[in-house]
């Protein structure tokens, strides 16, 4: 019945008699203006991927986390998060919300690569890092919700060497030195999918440069799937695989 | 005009959300969590493919001092991304993001009357397919106002009530400027062209609801503080504008069988007392008035049916459709002349989805629509008026 009811959907969008065609040509001139114009912004969407910003699961002290795709394949972010369980719900007092402490760092491999094998770059840095805490509170047996702050930095750097700049967009690019940095609000709500996964929607809002993202995830015990959307990113939607392990 | 009706309506849907937020018995805080995330690709006759997308994220607290005194805050983030719209109102790269804080204190005064005052602040910022930086949108607004509701309950059983509710605002815009008349007077460095959006909205509405049928009856006023009105000599008088709304819609949400239907109709009276002056080009000597510019009437109609094949599983499908008249706007031909026709624009829309509920307070749906944009205004330079187009996307809505 899933399939069917799919393969009616297919063919209702492709046989509509909307004349709309897309030119890929045009589309991918407009993505690269958009990465040269915000560089930063561009690779902090995949900081964001690997950002573990949902709480640990009741009972576990502490977690590892590593980004999978899109960060490690294919844009080469080699990249190690961790959790830790300040405080359990309700062990203080009753009521008490679960605060836990998040972090992570990220380098680019491929960065370091270029810099020592390419003909055309003469060097390049790209990485970052992020902090933050999460509070979270049981709102029913089956329901949590999650509040945090998070502060989240960037740096990218890349300088051709003389003679090898590229051209893009009719403009010769010779370096960028680029950052980002900013404060984030988080708000979400994690309920069970099934025994042992969970599903979560979560909000990520930078309060100086108006940055936001949702994050959609599922996840189990060592596995996180996910889609997260960034409306005003160059690659709006990004589908996100992370490993995790929680003690 | 329209950035404001689009306020007050969000405004009024607020007012909706945190009447429905009620607090459970046994607890002294209740939390409210409502995300709802839709993205989606379209493709319009005209132009390239292009994604957009729509967030809305609100988180509120209801805390039970006593028995009869409660107290609501709420915190809303809304983003309305690219997309098509109806003509007349933006481009489609045109996009949004809002913050709204309210607090509301509620009183049970008997069994069956409650009164609701309540502070709201909101703070808006617009930008265009320019992606100019959020804090320099040139149609940013900041708001600040109250409200005051009082719920007589009728039914109880089948949860009938009515709602009576005045709302005010204080409307800025703190980046509008009249470009044009800064271009004519380019040798004055004074600010002479700011403030022309700002205004004071009032807001007075009537809405019952029964057995999951409501309908509503809403006026909106809205008084300019700085725009005047212009004449048919192409200068400015001494009356300032003024709008006003009047609104009447009614709906349902029911189920019968595997049919679950929620549809929703709209009619709307818009009138102002602002005229246009169309100068074909700059410099134009001989410009074509149009008196009353800017009023119409309205007739929004949305039908969402789905069919619950399996307990998770839905199909569904939906129409909408808009239609606007205008009442002595007249359309123009592609020379950008005024016809003898008054203006009028029609927009279609018709949707297929596939919804599945993960749980009780999740669910996601997969949805394409197809859509068609139909009016006797052919002069679209600037605002694309007859089109057709398609999106595909996926949304996905918690709420607690």
């Amino acid at each position: 019945m899933k399939r069917l009811i799919l393969i009616a959907l297919a063919l209702f969008l492709a046989k509509s008699p909307a004349s709309a065609s897309v030119d890929w040509e045009s589309k991918g001139m407009q993505i690269a203006g958009e990465i040269i114009a915000n560089p930063a912004g561009f690779f902090y969407d995949f900081q964001q991927d690997l950002e573990a910003t949902t709480p640990l699961p009741p009972g576990k002290r502490f977690g590892f986390q590593m980004g999978l795709f899109p960060t490690l394949i294919p844009v080469t972010y080699t990249n190690f998060s961790g959790k830790y369980r300040l405080h359990g719900e309700g062990r203080i007092a009753p009521g008490v919300p679960q605060l836990d402490l998040v972090g992570g760092y990220w380098d680019m491999l491929a960065a370091k690569m270029a810099t020592r094998d390419s003909e055309t770059i003469d060097s390049a840095k790209f990485g970052g890092y992020y902090l933050g805490a999460i509070m979270s509170t049981s709102v029913s047996p089956r329901v949590r919700t999650f509040w945090g702050y998070k502060r989240s930095k960037l740096g990218a750097k890349l300088k051709f060497k003389p003679g090898e700049e590229p051209e893009l967009l009719g403009a010769t690019v010779s370096s960028f030195d680029t950052g980002f940095k900013d404060d984030f609000f988080i708000a979400g709500i994690e309920t069970p999918r099934s025994v042992g996964k969970l599903w979560s929607i979560q909000l990520n809002y930078g309060l100086k440069t108006q940055t936001f993202s949702s994050k959609v995830s599922w996840y189990g015990k060592y596995f996180e799937l996910g889609l997260n959307i960034y409306p005003e990113g160059v690659l709006v939607v990004h589908p996100v695989w992370n490993f995790h392990l929680n003690f | 005009m329209k950035k404001i009706f689009l306020s007050a309506l969000i405004a009024a849907g607020l007012a909706g959300r945190l009447c429905a937020a009620s607090a459970e018995d046994s607890r002294i805080f209740t939390p409210f969590f409502d995300m709802t995330l839709s993205e989606a690709a379209f493709l319009p006759s005209e132009g390239n493919i292009f994604s957009g997308g729509n967030m809305n994220t609100q988180v509120g607290l209801l805390a039970k001092a006593t028995r009869k005194d409660h107290l609501f805050g709420l915190y809303n983030f809304n983003y309305s991304g690219q997309g098509f719209t109806p003509q007349d109102s933006k481009q489609f790269t045109d996009r949004s993001m809002s913050h709204g804080f309210n607090i509301e204190y509620r009183r049970v005064l008997t069994d069956r009357i409650r009164i609701r005052p309540g502070l709201s602040l909101n703070r808006e910022y617009r930008r265009t397919g320019a992606n100019e930086v959020w804090k320099n949108g040139l149609y940013n607004m900041n708001s600040f106002g109250g409200q005051l509701a009082a719920d007589y309950t009728f039914n109880e059983e089948k949860n009938g009530y009515v709602t009576v509710q005045y709302l005010f605002r204080n409307v800025k815009f703190p980046n509008y400027t009249d470009l044009l008349r800064e271009f004519q007077n380019a040798g004055n460095t004074a600010e002479t062209s700011g403030g022309l959006q700002d205004q004071a909205m009032g807001q007075i509405s009537l809405r019952p609801s029964w057995n999951r049928f409501f309908a509503g009856l809403t006026y909106t006023v809205q008084n300019y503080k700085n725009q005047r009105v212009v004449a048919n000599t192409g200068v400015y008088g001494d009356d300032k504008q003024r709008d006003s709304d009047t609104a009447l819609d009614f709906g349902f949400h029911h189920s019968l069988w595997i049919f679950e239907l929620s549809p929703m109709v709209s009619y709307t009276m818009h009138s102002s007392n602002q005229n246009f002056m169309l100068y074909k080009f700059l410099g134009d000597t001989s410009p074509q008035f149009g008196e009353k510019y800017y009023d119409f009437k309205e007739l929004a109609l949305s039908v969402p049916l789905d069919l619950n094949i399996t307990g998770k599983w839905a199909v569904g499908g939906a129409l909408g459709l808009q239609r606007r008249a205008y009442d002595k706007r007249s359309a123009r031909d592609t020379d950008n002349n005024f016809t003898s026709a008054k203006q009028v624009n029609t927009m279609t829309t018709l949707t297929a989805s596939i919804r599945k509920r993960i749980n009780e307070v999740a669910m996601v749906r997969l949805f394409g629509s197809f859509i068609v944009a139909d009016s006797n205004n052919k002069f679209e330079k600037y605002l694309p008026y007859n089109y057709t187009g398609k999106s595909f996307g996926i949304a996905y809505q918690l709420s607690y």
